[in-house]
């Protein structure tokens, strides 16, 4: 198969015809693929010239669902931009919470409770499992594998029944606070989630049942936008998608966070760098994920009943009892709500998001109006690498290509 | 780390019908399992008490709300939902509201407002359904707002049992110290203001 360089804006010599019936006259297709289409997930939108079927022209266009979030933030204040952070990658809110209250955590020194660093990582882990589990039914309904978009969903409802138990919300969840989280995972809740991590693997081997060895999903997954080791670090790409082509990074591993040098879990890493290899390397961390999401859950047993959110007057509210009966704890109250300052500084904190490294960095003078503070979002980089895996490509591969990319728009356009 | 297993396929993977036959099958067999599917507004989702829903006021026992139109909640509230005017009572706690909006087309059921205020007069409900005819008409005021406090008992319970923190555990120092120097008998201060109804029990030194 022909193959282009990629070179934005050059439309590359294109095969001249002989065909005197050629209705184009040697022109190129141009198509606009979204911003509704439904397999651009989200609000993408792609500008497609197209040689017959093959791609020799793409650029993708974001900023449809730009909502000016870091400039939100700067006017709202640091607490009230937690429920902002939800809306980012709106898939796994409470990853971008956690994401969010650890920057906040660096730059004020905050030291975060045992019991809940525990939590954190166990709502992390089924973020992520519910991240990757749209990525399989969006990817799959979009390949034409409808009922992989119901089995997943299936384990879906149950985690976000599990998450609605526990925070009273299924999405858009703001349960994480500085120094910790709103309120404690109790003991109903723990069996709910252990019954439900027990079968979770299971469903896993059914997936895989379903499409690994499945001919359509094979053939068009496999070879298909492969991405080698050097272009996945000089796009900076990140996440199951730097993993797949090769390179072992996973910050959960390389720096970690919230504790996670206590859990046992391998990073699963591909060969090849293609769809396949990305898809392969998503369902090996959903098993991983569900070991993690098990080994949180007896440690949270084994720290029954200890804090869940730091003793800090300077950013945690005070328990409302203290609020109810002492001037003093009044004032924290009314000082954190209206007028919450961080010390002068500034301050990054990446975490390994199901889509790669989400990043905040934080700037504050001082006040409590925020100077700055910008969302690295791994979606971004990932929607980035869209032209230089299609390139010279059949126009049929763009479907796989996108889902197995698995950005969310929310959190590229932010 | 771990590198994920390709897969070849095998020759009767390649052929593709007897795959077709494999996937059959286990379409067929899940026709027999328990069914998942919801009816939704025929079968209501279940609530409990940890669900947030739309805030509400809460009424006490005595038949007032507790508010004091501090504006705090005001003030935490992310979506910029509320609208407080302030106003002199001759209760004892000196001040009420005389407008208490909510605009539920705006609020995002977030709880802020329920973890600042400091009265435990606002709590989430558990009224999840939203629909009317106008706009203006979901801009609850304060009659709308008004929930008895019997309705949200349970509610109510579960927040105070988040904030049981540091309750049943010593005191760090920082606090007891504090505590110490201007006073309070730490323990005694807030003990049995949850045996029966925490809100009226709680208001009941101020409100009377
Ligand atoms: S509801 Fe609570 S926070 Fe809001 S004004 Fe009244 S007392 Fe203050
Ligand atoms: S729940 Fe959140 S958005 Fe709604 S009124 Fe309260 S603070 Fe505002």
């Amino acid at each position: 198969m022909q193959t282009f360089e990629y070179a934005p804006g050059l439309v590359p010599p294109r095969a001249k015809t002989t065909d005197g019936d050629d209705p184009l006259h040697g022109e190129l297709l141009k198509l606009n693929m979204g911003p509704q289409h439904p397999a651009t997930h989200g609000v993408l939108r792609i500008k497609v010239e197209l040689d017959g079927e093959t791609i020799v022209r793409i650029e993708p266009e974001v900023g449809y669902l730009h909502r000016g979030k870091e400039k939100t933030c700067e006017s709202l204040g640091w607490r009230k931009f937690f429920v902002h952070t939800d809306r980012l990658d709106y898939v796994q809110p409470l990853m971008n919470n956690i994401g969010y209250a650890l920057a906040l955590e660096a730059l004020g020194g905050v030291k975060v409770p045992e019991r809940a660093q525990i939590i954190r990582v166990l709502l992390c882990e089924m973020s992520r499992i519910g991240s990757h589990l749209i990525y399989l039914a969006t990817t799959g309904i979009d390949l034409g594998a409808i009922t992989m978009f119901f089995f997943c969903f299936k384990q879906r409802e149950t985690l976000y029944e599990l998450l609605d138990a526990y925070t009273g919300h299924r999405m858009n969840n703001t349960y994480v606070r500085i120094g910790g989280v709103y309120a404690d995972v109790d003991e109903r809740v723990q069996d709910a989630i252990e019954a439900w991590i027990d079968q979770f693997p299971a469903a896993v081997d059914e997936f895989e049942k379903m499409l690994t060895g499945n001919r359509i999903w094979y053939d068009r997954n496999y070879r298909i936008g492969a991405i080698t080791k050097e272009e996945a670090l000089a796009w900076s790409l990140n996440g199951p998608n730097l993993r797949g082509a090769g390179v072992e990074l996973d910050l959960r591993k390389a720096q970690p966070y919230s504790g996670y040098e206590r859990y046992e879990f391998e990073v699963a890493v591909g060969t090849v760098g293609d769809c396949y290899d990305r898809y392969l390397v998503r369902v090996e961390e959903m098993r991983q994920s569900a070991r993690i999401v098990k080994q949180a859950l007896k440690l949270l047993k084994e720290t029954k009943g200890a804090e869940f959110l730091a003793e800090d007057r300077r950013y945690v509210l005070p328990p409302k009892d203290l609020v109810r009966s002492s001037m003093e704890e009044l004032i924290h109250q009314f000082k954190i709500v209206t007028d919450m300052a961080l010390p002068k500084g500034c301050a990054y904190h990446g975490i390994e998001s199901s889509k790669g490294e989400l990043g905040f960095f934080v700037a504050s003078d001082g006040t409590s109006t925020p100077l700055r503070c910008h969302i690295r979002a791994p979606g971004l980089m990932n929607v980035q690498a869209i032209p230089m895996v299609s390139m010279g490509r059949l126009f049929s591969d763009m479907v796989s290509l996108i889902g197995s990319l698995d950005f969310v728009m929310g959190e590229v356009d932010r | 780390m771990v590198i994920v297993k390709r897969k070849e396929l095998s020759l009767l993977e390649r052929l593709y019908v007897p795959e077709i036959a494999r996937g059959l099958s286990i379409t067929f067999r899940k026709m027999f399992e328990k069914k998942i599917t919801r009816q939704y507004p025929e079968e209501p989702l279940p609530k409990t008490e940890v669900t947030r829903g739309q805030p509400r006021l809460v009424v006490k026992d005595d038949g007032n709300i507790a508010c004091v139109s501090c504006g705090l909640c005001e003030a935490a509230c992310p979506a910029y939902a509320i609208t407080i005017d302030g106003g002199e009572t001759d209760r004892p706690i000196e001040r009420e509201p005389k407008r208490f909006d909510i605009d539920m087309l705006r609020c995002i059921l977030c709880g802020f407002c329920e973890e600042a205020c400091p009265k435990d007069a606002i709590f989430m409900s558990d009224e999840l359904e939203l629909a009317d005819y106008s706009r203006e008409m979901l801009v609850y005021d304060m009659e709308k707002l008004k929930r008895p406090a019997a309705a949200m008992r349970k509610r109510i319970e579960y927040v105070h049992k988040i904030n049981d923190r540091w309750r049943s555990a010593p005191r760090p120092p920082m606090l007891a110290d504090q505590h110490g120097a201007h006073g309070h008998a730490p323990s005694a201060s807030t003990a049995g203001s949850h045996a029966s109804s925490p809100t009226a029990a709680a208001q009941k030194p101020h409100a009377g």
